[in-house]
């Protein structure tokens, strides 16, 4: 009986096996599973049950059953092709020149980061709007990909007014990342979004996914794919809590923290970045919360950095940080917090990693106003977008607090792995 | 490690491969197993291993205490102190985030409350189960149901043995620890039931809870105002259909996973949305919590012996306590409440005695009646279990007079439903007749039938694979 179950499970999910232990985290564990589940698919590949597998997923997918977004975009675009009409990537807009919402308002990502922190982040600002769609997955090209690490992250919460929508036609606002943006974050906008008729909302988040493992979710296959046919005006991303972990890059183990590790990094969120933006959306990059055990905490802030790194790069993307509505005065790690007006609210939730709706509801409650201000009061003076910088005084641009002028502390990291969370 | 992965199936046939190599040696048997259960709990979060041997060995010295006492005074000393102890343990790790949360927001409405600090502890997975593991080992030994003498390495064994020690079912030590006495017998395995337990259990889980719960229950749970009444009503009967097939799915793999290794769990579900009334349901549901809430909580608050009044609170009581283990939040409260008035008002609806009344509830019409009433009243209870806030209950109730069409009613989420819910009602003699039928087949063919099903199932399932729903408990 054993021998039966072991065999027909080899036969039938050994492309499946082998697809796991490529998924694991480097270690032990991988370094044997890998070479063996290789053999065994190689060796029963001429039976070819792989394929008879595959066929069935599309037959699947084609049924309306699957919910992998990537294989169902596959499927649809080969429905099309078979009907000879334009592939989905035509019909989604991605080659589109770009019709940045924010390209052209954004004056600063924020004045307060440390000297040399940002570097040239803005300059070039209108170059990046049009950067066609075949140069996405181009790593090597991705902006920010060579940038120099930056120091710290700014704390700014400034966000260029948009221009306005138009009436009858809603902004689209993609949601975008893993479970931080999944968690709270996610469900706060949308709740308050489906009242506004300005604001039409695009789910594109998915929880225990990241950057760094490309192998266990591809962002760049996926994230078309669940955009479908949507292109977005605005894209909020919130990724990169699962994203402290090493990898494997040509049969190499790139581990976490070192250069090598560092700069791959860099180049798959560069390539994410240059993706999400590639249609003219704007880009707002919401920095990651601190988190409540120092490990994960360092390695969250150091995530930060080379995120930081390259949205400063890119002209379309805005750094925003909302640790100041989350964290303490020293920028670190609450739980509970006691608004002005008295009110007691959890900000976190009780895994000291995501949001807790009340702490999310927070951000959401800037954003919205960003997306969708209210309308300008006739005696409010009337100024440029494109003339005015990030937290000006205009009625419509969401800058709550002051920021310190100075730059931030600097904390020693430690490179210590750990597991990824949710 | 979840149960639906390659991790859990390497790590249970290597376990399954040693545990029944050794089944001669019976200390050595039950050391091993104890050894895989630290290690199954350990590759979640290690640090949490310390607090998992601390409770099972406390509750294992304590039942000797209990065993060897002199006194029933005596007795029940250490009873109750080593229940307060298992408490404490279970209300600071799952409670304090709750009653530091409740505390300032009370506060907040007579003043500025103070600035806090501190943080909640971080919950340790199953705490809820393996503590009240502890407490049944104290019960048990102090109503003299132990009849042998407790042994440590057994204690541990019964507090965290792996199929059982992350969302139960919660075994009494009553009827554990004989099983631990004797040795196995490779001999009366049912090995056909307890696969087919394994692959009825990912079935639930894999395709219908998951597929649910991504498809219909949490785009409506998570923007209620973006769907009509159609949407929401079907959200709502496919979170009761979700929550069933999750929880009954995992209970089902741990009974069938245990069987392999030679040792029986106790029936957890009982098609429970066949009841008609909220006492059978309760026969029904979570049969291991109910049946330990039962007999720790509610008979020794006095059951229905002290009068209607008394058996009414104690009703609610018990309820009520039920509905906060299973979550620190109000909504979970609210969730045990409305299950203590159901029983409250099913108590006092069964005493009227007036004839015509009596013969009607004995008619079939009734009973079908009766069973769509309890099933709506029970998916009532599910919205409170499933909103995270009272805010968002409300809202998804409200959107039930909202009109719309049913846009997530695609065919396989249809499907699925229709399998959750309807699945219950399948009769058992036909699990049992092709348990007999499958015991029919070479064996070779046996292990390819799972082989080829097990495949079926991860393929027809969602990508992913989601938390159990009670691992949070």
């Amino acid at each position: 009986m054993v021998a039966g179950f072991v065999g027909v499970s080899l036969l039938l999910e050994s492309d499946g096996l082998a697809h796991w232990a490529d998924r694991l985290e480097p270690g032990p564990l991988r370094t044997v599973a890998v070479p063996a589940t290789l053999a065994i698919e190689k060796t029963l590949a001429p039976l070819g049950v792989g394929g008879v597998r595959e066929a069935a997923l599309k037959n699947l997918a084609r049924v309306g059953w699957s919910d992998d977004e990537a294989m169902l975009a596959e499927v649809a675009s080969e429905t099309q092709a078979g009907m000879g009409k334009p592939g989905r990537a035509d019909s989604a807009g991605h080659n589109s020149p770009g019709n940045s919402a924010c390209a052209t308002t954004l004056a600063s990502p924020g004045g307060n980061a440390e000297p040399g922190a940002s570097g040239n982040a803005l300059a070039g600002a209108a170059s990046g709007a049009n950067t066609p769609a075949g140069e996405v997955s181009a790593f090597a090209h991705a902006p920010g990909a060579n940038a120099s690490l930056a120091n710290s992250v700014p704390k700014t919460l400034a966000l260029a007014p948009l221009p306005p929508v138009e009436p009858g036609k809603p902004r689209v606002v993609a949601l975008a990342g893993d479970s931080m943006m999944a968690v709270g974050l996610s469900a706060t906008l949308m709740r308050q979004a489906a009242s506004d008729k300005n604001l039409h909302i695009v789910k594109a988040f998915k929880s225990g996914t990241g950057l760094a493992r490309p192998e266990v979710y591809n962002w760049m296959d996926e994230y078309p794919a669940m955009l479908g046919a949507e292109k977005p005006d605005v894209v909020i991303v919130a990724i990169g809590a699962n994203d402290g972990q090493g990898f494997v890059v040509d049969h190499k183990v790139l581990a976490y923290g070192t250069d090598a590790w560092r700069q791959v990094y860099q180049d798959r969120l560069a390539s994410f970045l240059a993706m999400v933006s590639a249609g003219g959306a704007c880009v707002v990059w919401v920095a990651l919360p601190p988190m409540r055990v120092p490990v994960y905490d360092e390695k969250i802030a150091a995530i930060n950095r080379i995120a930081y790194t390259v949205v400063s790069q890119s002209p379309q993307a805005i750094w925003w940080n909302p640790v100041s509505l989350v964290g303490d005065e020293q920028g670190k790690f609450r739980e509970f917090e006691t608004e002005a007006n008295g009110q007691a609210m959890r900000v976190r939730s009780t895994d000291g990693i995501h949001l807790s709706d009340e702490g999310a509801g927070k951000l959401t409650a800037l954003l919205m106003k960003w997306l969708d201000p209210p309308p300008l009061k006739p005696s409010a003076p009337i100024h440029s977008p494109a003339s005015q910088p990030a937290a000006s005084s205009s009625a419509n641009a969401v800058a709550p607090e002051p920021q310190p002028a100075a730059g931030h502390k600097r904390h020693p990291r430690k490179t210590k792995s750990q597991t990824a969370k949710g | 490690m979840l149960f639906p992965t390659v991790e859990y199936a390497l790590f249970f046939l290597t376990v399954l491969a040693i545990a029944w190599s050794l089944y001669r040696f019976k200390t050595i048997h039950k050391l091993f197993l104890l050894l895989a259960s630290y290690v199954f709990y350990g590759l979640w979060n290690w640090s949490y291993l310390p607090l998992l041997i601390g409770i099972s060995l406390f509750s294992g010295l304590v039942a000797q205490r209990i065993q060897k006492s002199p006194t029933h005074r005596t007795r029940k000393a250490w009873l109750v102190g080593g229940v307060i102890v298992c408490l404490s343990t279970l209300g600071y790790y799952k409670y304090t985030s709750f009653l530091m949360t409740t505390m300032l927001q009370v506060w907040s409405r007579f003043g500025t409350p103070p600035h806090v600090e501190v943080y909640s502890p971080l919950l340790p997975l199953g705490v809820s189960f393996f503590v009240f593991h502890a407490i049944s080992l104290l019960g048990d030994c102090y109503r003299n149901k132990v009849k042998e003498p407790v042994k440590i390495a057994d204690a541990l064994l019964y507090v965290a043995f792996f199929p059982q020690l992350i969302a139960g079912p919660i075994l009494r030590a009553s009827r554990f620890l004989p099983q631990l006495a004797v040795k196995r017998n490779p001999n009366a395995l049912r090995i056909n039931r307890a696969f087919l337990l394994i692959v009825g259990g990912l079935f639930k889980k894999v395709i219908v809870s998951n597929m649910l719960a991504t498809r219909l229950v949490e785009p409506v749970f998570a923007v209620p105002q973006s769907y009509g009444a159609w949407d929401t009503l079907l959200a709502i009967y496919g979170y009761a259909a979700q929550i069933y097939c999750d929880f009954s799915g995992y209970t089902d793999i741990a009974i069938g996973c245990a069987l392999l290794l030679g040792y029986r769990f106790p029936r957890n579900f009982n098609a429970p949305y066949t009841a008609a009334d909220p006492q059978e349901f309760w026969r029904r549901w979570h049969i291991s919590l109910s049946t330990w809430l039962r007999d720790y909580l509610y008979f020794p608050l006095g059951g229905s012996r002290k009068g209607s009044l008394r058996t009414y609170l104690n009703l609610m009581i018990t309820m009520l306590l039920g509905g906060l283990w299973h979550g620190a939040a109000w909504t979970f409260v609210a969730w045990g409440g409305l299950h203590g008035s159901y029983l409250v008002v099913h108590r006092l609806w069964s005493q009227i005695g007036w004839g015509p009344l009596v013969r009607w509830r004995a008619t079939t019409g009734w009973k079908w009646m009766a069973r769509i009433l309890l099933f709506h009243a029970v998916c009532l209870g599910w919205v409170f279990f499933r909103a995270s806030t009272f805010d968002l209950a409300f809202q998804v109730l409200g959107q039930l007079r909202v009109p719309g069409a049913a846009t997530l009613a695609t065919g396989p989420v249809v499907l699925v439903l229709f399998f959750g819910l309807a699945g219950q009602w399948m009769p058992a003699r036909w699990r049992n007749g092709f348990e007999v039928e499958m015991g029919r087949w070479p064996a070779l063919a046996r292990g390819a039938a799972v082989a080829v099903a097990i495949a079926a199932i991860e393929m027809l399932g969602p990508t992913g694979v989601a938390p159990f729903i009670y691992f949070q408990f």
